[in-house]
């Protein structure tokens, strides 16, 4: 397999294309747009109910130009495995099969379907694309929103921390996870083309940043997710058969009071919080980078 | 070939008859049966049928939403609390125009717990597009989801259809049932193929629909469930013609012609009634039977038609909506009125179980024969054995 190693070398064709529905600066359509140059035309994709699953078609129009449904919200990877079954008994074979859904897609609402799919070892793929609240509802919190993060149910900052779905989805044993960022486009495609050589079940999450949700400018998406990694809150690496490869180290470390202060909804979190969190990111970071 | 088979034992050997390349289950008593059989099939070779051993009812509804999408002949059982956590999904796939074909073992709804049978499950199901097919006995459960395949998949159906059969009465319970020839069923039921997720033809699905178009589809979907009635008589007469079994599509009636007092029923109490029937006539009543085979979409038309000399209806309800009374008898009324009709006299009965035999319901046909004679006017609803 040769894996893109250049912009020059990502393919021109746009499987979703301009037109869509979503707000200038949205790091979900990026991480769409990125992981389709790869994906290929012989790709079915399944979106349940998020911002993903409304912007890319309306009424009798559409930015897709594979096959995409708008499942629900509980069962995206229960429609992937579906699909699968009824490609593999007609004997259709090279076709990717997507759930692709946002975070409470994937972590809360749709976890039920996403543990029984791993635990099957569908042949799927299935995409987590993570803004860490629930913004196709107007940016609620859910179970991987950040420890004190203002939401408009959490007004006063989300009293728990984030859930570590990494850690839970490693625990199926899949044989291919990884986790990737709209800010690393070629990271991100390389890991779509090792998941896509692989049979069974494959699992990529990828931070896509939501300004409206984060507190931040639209021209900030990449930056802020570029940042993520930096300070090493969220950190590049896969597992193929559960050994762990880094696959990117950050060029700079910054501390993640830079990362957090230029959000919006951090701005209750106290120095105090901000040094405990940096601590944790600390420990994690040799622990993952070792 | 004549088997001893239970209703579930039946359902299962539909699906291997009519070639069901998915089954999408999730265990639920009485209904898991069924997909251990066809699981059994799939181990023994004599079915080639991918089996997705979902997590939950959503996910085994979901999954076979989806390979039905993806062009395959798909297939599920459930009941009760499966079926209503599956609600949604069952709105999708009617919504979707998909042809599923699920077995539902009927099961009365918690709260108080019960595994035993009725209808209340279906009934709260009863507006979700789908076609509602219920079953006397298990030759008709074998007969009737074989023809449920060729009546969803029919190109001017394009929906998915329930075939209903109750839990332990008929589930458990073992009869004589004639098993078709595969060739046979071949015939009648080829497979064609009209995938929606086809890569060489890709499709957006289910994308957001304003108020501009989301009524046309709703207006195209109710009018596809209403050709569903009349495609079923011709699927029936085509059956028949192959197995001579003719299940007689949306309504059958028994003793009819001369009756006076008609008892209208659904599912394993249409066989009870037919012994009431018998004995009733015996003793010099006029007695008679409607049977209802397809609940959604309702056939008023028929059953006004094979009502109109009735003097009195007996419609018999194994199922409450709670505050309005049984269905069928609302459908009844619904259907009747506005026309010369005989007066419906409702009876909730055998909910979670309880036993109605041949004698309660010749008792409950003397009840109204007398207060017929006393001109006492019907009651909205009565509930009968408590």
């Amino acid at each position: 397999m040769e894996l893109i190693k250049t912009l020059a070398e990502v393919p021109e064709d746009e499987l979703f294309t301009g037109g869509h529905g979503g707000c200038r600066g949205c790091g979900a359509a990026l991480a769409v747009r990125q992981a389709m140059k790869v994906l290929g035309p012989r790709t079915i994709i399944n979106i349940p109910a998020s911002c993903m699953a409304t912007i890319g078609g309306s009424g009798l129009t559409t930015a897709w130009k594979v096959p995409f449904y708008h499942s629900l919200f509980e069962c995206a990877p229960a429609v992937a495995s579906g699909i699968r079954a009824a490609l593999d008994i007609q004997g259709i074979k090279d076709v990717n099969v997507v759930s692709w859904a946002g975070d409470a897609g994937t972590a809360d609402i749709g976890f039920q379907s996403l543990t029984g799919a791993a635990e099957r070892q569908e042949n799927i793929i299935h995409v987590c694309y993570d803004n860490e609240t629930y913004m196709n509802t107007g940016g609620q919190a859910g179970s991987v929103t950040p420890y004190q993060a203002i939401t408009p149910d959490t007004p006063a900052g989300k009293p728990t921390p984030r859930k570590d779905m990494l850690a839970i989805m490693a625990a199926h044993h899949p044989p291919y996870l990884a986790t990737a960022s709209v800010a690393y486009p070629l990271d991100l495609m390389q890991k779509f083309q090792k998941a896509m050589a692989i049979q069974g079940f494959r699992y990529i999450h990828i931070l896509a940043p939501c300004f409206r949700g984060w507190g931040i400018r639209e021209d900030q998406t990449v930056q802020l997710a570029r940042m993520a990694v930096e300070c090493g809150l969220w950190q590049l690496y896969e597992e193929v058969d559960g050994r762990r490869r880094v696959t990117v180290v950050p060029e700079r470390r910054i501390p993640v009071r830079e990362y957090l202060r230029l959000q919006g909804r951090f701005k209750n979190m106290d120095e105090a919080a901000i040094q405990d969190l940096q601590d944790e990111v600390d420990r994690r970071f040799r622990e993952v980078q070792s | 070939m004549r088997l001893l088979l239970n209703g579930n034992e039946a359902a299962a050997h539909a699906a291997r008859l009519a070639r069901v390349e998915v089954l999408a289950s999730y265990p639920i008593t009485p209904a898991a049966p069924v997909m251990e059989k066809i699981t059994q099939f799939i181990a023994e070779g004599s079915m080639k049928c991918n089996f997705v051993r979902v997590e939950s009812d959503h996910s085994a509804m979901a999954a076979a939403l989806g390979a039905a999408m993806a062009g395959a002949r798909s297939f599920l059982i459930t009941n009760s609390q499966g079926l209503a956590y599956m609600s949604e999904v069952l709105y999708h796939t009617s919504g979707l125009r998909q042809p599923v074909v699920m077995a539902v073992v009927n099961r009365a709804l918690a709260a108080p717990h019960s595994r035993f049978p009725e209808h209340g499950d279906v009934v709260a199901q009863e507006t979700c597009g789908w076609v509602q097919l219920f079953c006397e006995n298990n030759q008709e459960v074998l007969d009737s989801l074989i023809q449920a395949f060729r009546l969803g998949e029919d190109e001017g159906v394009r929906l998915p259809v329930m075939v209903n059969y109750e839990g332990y009465i008929q589930s458990h319970t073992r009869e004589t049932v004639d098993v078709p020839e595969q060739e046979a069923i071949d015939n009648f039921l080829p497979l064609v193929r009209r995938p929606v997720l086809d890569v060489n033809n890709p499709l957006a699905v289910n994308t957001v629909t304003g108020p501009e178009l989301y009524m046309d589809y709703k207006y195209h979907q109710d009018a596809a469930l209403q050709h569903a009635g009349e495609v079923l008589e011709e699927v029936s007469g085509a059956y028949a013609r192959i197995t001579g079994r003719d299940w007689g599509g949306a309504v059958s009636g028994y003793r009819l012609e001369d009756a006076d007092i008609v008892l209208v029923a659904m599912g394993s109490l249409v066989s009870t009634a037919r012994l009431a029937v018998d004995d009733l006539r015996a003793a010099g009543e006029k007695a008679g039977l409607l049977k209802i085979r397809l609940f959604r979409p309702f056939p008023a038309a028929a059953v006004r038609e094979s009502l109109q000399a009735a003097r009195a209806i007996i419609a018999l309800d194994k199922n409450i909506v709670y505050g309005a009374g049984g269905a069928l008898a609302r459908e009844l009324r619904a259907g009747l009125y506005g026309f010369p009709a005989a007066p419906v006299y409702s009876y909730i009965l055998g909910l979670g179980g309880r036993d109605v035999g041949v004698e309660d319901l010749a008792g409950i046909y003397r009840q109204v024969s007398e207060q017929l004679g006393s001109g006492t006017a019907p009651a909205p609803y009565q509930w009968y054995g408590l």
